[in-house]
């Protein structure tokens, strides 16, 4: 009895190591996200898959729930399993750094996706937002719209988590932008959230209440806006473009709800994150890289802001808008 | 009274002075701290936390723990949710979310009675199972709840918003319970020790199963409380709510190994403790980078005073013995 347990368990476990030392066939290429959890991540994840389909090439999908280390033994998985490239979306700038070894040990091209990598002597491709730009370019137009209305304004800042590149990026381009407009706007109040609603719902609450006439506000990502607008709506202060106590108010990434909001005409501006073009600049560079083509170390993302004015025009290009 | 009595008593109350130091200091700080809106605005802020950290309590009076309080969050809030987007009224969904953290604690609870399997394995696999499925269902997106959600999150009765009053009512009955049952003076017998309340012909599977259905209750609640506040249940819903309620619970002096803590005064001013802290650095406008920082310092500090009185304590039981 006890050798047929035995017996079952070897037959099982040869069978799945065969199915995992097997080549893959045809061209594959692995897609290693970090996480899921945001509407970005999954507007990302379909993209790849889209671009992957358009051009005639297999996938392998893993999702490492946070969990870097994990990551890593997803990407060896992979690279055990004989991918052809590797596309990696993944925890933070400097657990990929293994990663981009252990795809380089085994000379399978691989791109970063969204996140810049520390520096490192290791042969990659970045494909990444330019996350200081886009929200530099996002607070300008707010501001402009704040100069526009002819009085002093207080701002609030939602950062991000502070471990997270992009977070930092889009706090200095804030900083920046505002540095233009010191005679107009002054900066009352940096709510870090660490990418947390809860956190930064409480955050929001007590800025506006020590700060009640705080009227100008920039979250480091859309899917920050639920705390934001209840918070607004708790303090009476959450009115369309055009009402006297309109807060004027911007965000980035470009999700579904900031697209609504922009409709509705509660969000000035929003700063967008071009996701079909990143994802097919991620998959298109390992292929070339594949056929040993000439192909960038980094591609980056102008991406663009959307506001009332150029809604119609750009919503098209806002992944949201179709979410 | 004497010196060295007051001393004694001032220490067994060193969360107590903790909160009133972290007060007085914002409040040197900021005039805006020592308000009553931002007394107000605290508790309200600290009610979905005091909550599911209340059921913590219970499952670590027994020595056990709960990972998987922020999964029935985020999977309770996504099904009820989605029910309610779906047409189902506002007032169903509570108890639907109630039923749903029931069902998910007296599975962890089933888990751990009847395959003798360790809570931290069984909670540790509910709350990836729990966060995968909230995921599935909600297809990785926020489900936006209708207006009358956030009207629940912000009613007053009496001046008094209404998720205080729930907290309040929670905390009140969760120490009731622990100090004026049979089930409550049981489940400190059983953190003690779990053989010496068996051989006391305590029903030690009727205790644990009821601790974990407890908590996945109060899991729910507190969601629920969060969820009428916010108006959204997003992706990341109730991530690491698990470390806040511990936290919450240890820094009210509630012991990891069991049989030692309360969840008044002791659960409720540890989650007050931690977000006075929070709303005080947003109210000074504290750099950022100093959150993490601070919060970590004055966690460490209070468990450090608490570790050395526990371990005087057995010293001193040690010399009596």
């Amino acid at each position: 009895m006890l050798f047929r347990y035995y017996w079952s368990l070897l037959v099982i476990v040869g069978c799945l190591t065969a199915g995992c030392a097997a080549k893959e066939e045809g061209t594959v290429i692995g897609i290693s996200f970090e996480t899921l959890q945001t509407e970005y991540w999954v507007a990302s994840i379909e993209a790849m898959k889209s671009v992957c389909e358009e051009n005639g090439v297999g996938y392998l999908e893993a999702v490492a729930n946070g969990d870097a280390n994990r990551q890593f033994e997803q990407v060896n998985n992979f690279i055990s399993r004989g991918v052809d490239g590797i596309v990696i979306a993944p925890k933070d700038a400097h657990t990929v750094i293994p990663i981009i070894k252990a795809a380089n040990r085994a000379g399978i091209p691989i791109a970063i996706y969204n996140r810049l990598p520390a520096e490192n002597e290791g042969d990659y491709i970045t494909v990444v937002a330019d996350n200081y730009e886009i929200s530099r370019n996002t607070v300008e137009y707010m501001a402009e719209v704040a100069r526009e209305s002819g009085k002093k304004h207080k701002a609030m800042i939602l950062i991000g988590d502070l471990g997270d590149i992009n977070a930092v990026n889009r706090r200095r381009g804030f900083d920046d932008a505002l540095a233009a407009h010191k005679d107009l706007i002054e900066v009352v109040a940096e709510v870090p959230t660490e990418w947390n609603q809860e956190k930064a719902l409480a955050g929001v609450t007590n800025a506006l209440q020590v700060n009640p006439d705080i009227d100008f506000i920039f979250s480091s990502s859309d899917f920050l806006f639920p705390s934001v607008v209840s918070a607004l709506k708790n303090a009476d202060k959450y009115h369309p473009i055009g009402h006297p106590d309109h807060v004027i108010l911007g965000g980035f990434d470009g999700d579904a709800m900031a697209y609504r909001m922009l409709r509705e005409k509660y969000l000035d501006a929003d700063g967008v994150q071009d996701v079909f073009f990143e994802c097919q600049e991620s998959v298109l560079a390992v292929i070339r890289k594949m056929r040993e083509e000439q192909v960038p170390d980094l591609i980056v993302d102008p991406g663009f802001v959307i506001h009332q004015q150029n809604l119609e025009q750009k919503a098209e290009s806002m992944w949201g808008a179709s979410f | 009274m004497s010196n060295p009595v007051i001393f004694k008593r001032l220490r067994g109350q060193s969360i107590v002075i903790l909160l009133a130091l972290v007060i007085l200091v914002f409040s040197l700080l900021s005039p805006g701290y020592f308000t009553t809106q931002n007394f107000l605005n605290i508790l309200l802020q600290a009610s979905g936390l005091t909550i599911v950290a209340t059921g913590m309590t219970f499952v670590l009076l027994t020595a056990g723990i709960d990972l998987s309080v922020g999964s029935i969050m985020f999977v309770a809030g996504v099904i009820s949710g989605k029910l309610v987007v779906g047409g189902l009224s506002v007032w169903l969904a509570v108890p639907v979310t109630l039923v749903l953290g029931i069902i998910l604690g007296l599975m962890n609870g089933w888990f751990v009675v009847r395959f003798k399997i360790v809570p931290f394995i069984v909670t540790l696999a509910t709350f990836f199972a729990g966060r995968g499925l909230g995921l599935l269902i909600s297809e990785t997106r926020a489900v936006n709840l209708p207006d009358e959600f956030l009207q629940i999150g912000s009613a007053r009765i009496l001046g008094i918003p209404l998720p205080v009053i729930i907290m309040i009512m929670v905390v009140a009955v969760a120490q009731l319970v622990l100090d004026r049952t049979v089930f409550g003076r049981q489940v400190y017998a059983v953190g003690n020790s779990q053989e010496r309340s068996v051989k006391a012909g305590i029903n030690l599977n009727r205790v644990l199963l009821r601790v974990y259905i407890i908590c996945g209750c109060c899991a729910a609640l507190g969601g629920l409380v969060a969820i009428a506040q916010l108006g959204a249940v997003s992706p990341t819903f109730g991530f690491q709510s698990e470390f806040m309620a511990i936290a919450a619970a240890v820094l009210g002096g509630t012991s990891l190994f069991g049989g030692k803590g309360r969840v008044f005064p002791g659960t409720l001013v540890g989650a007050l403790l931690i977000q006075s802290i929070q709303s005080g650095l947003v109210i000074v406008n504290a750099d950022p980078y100093l959150y993490p920082l601070i919060t970590g310092t004055i966690i460490f500090l209070i468990v450090l005073v608490d570790s050395q009185r526990h371990y005087r304590r057995k010293q001193m039981k040690g010399i009596s013995t």
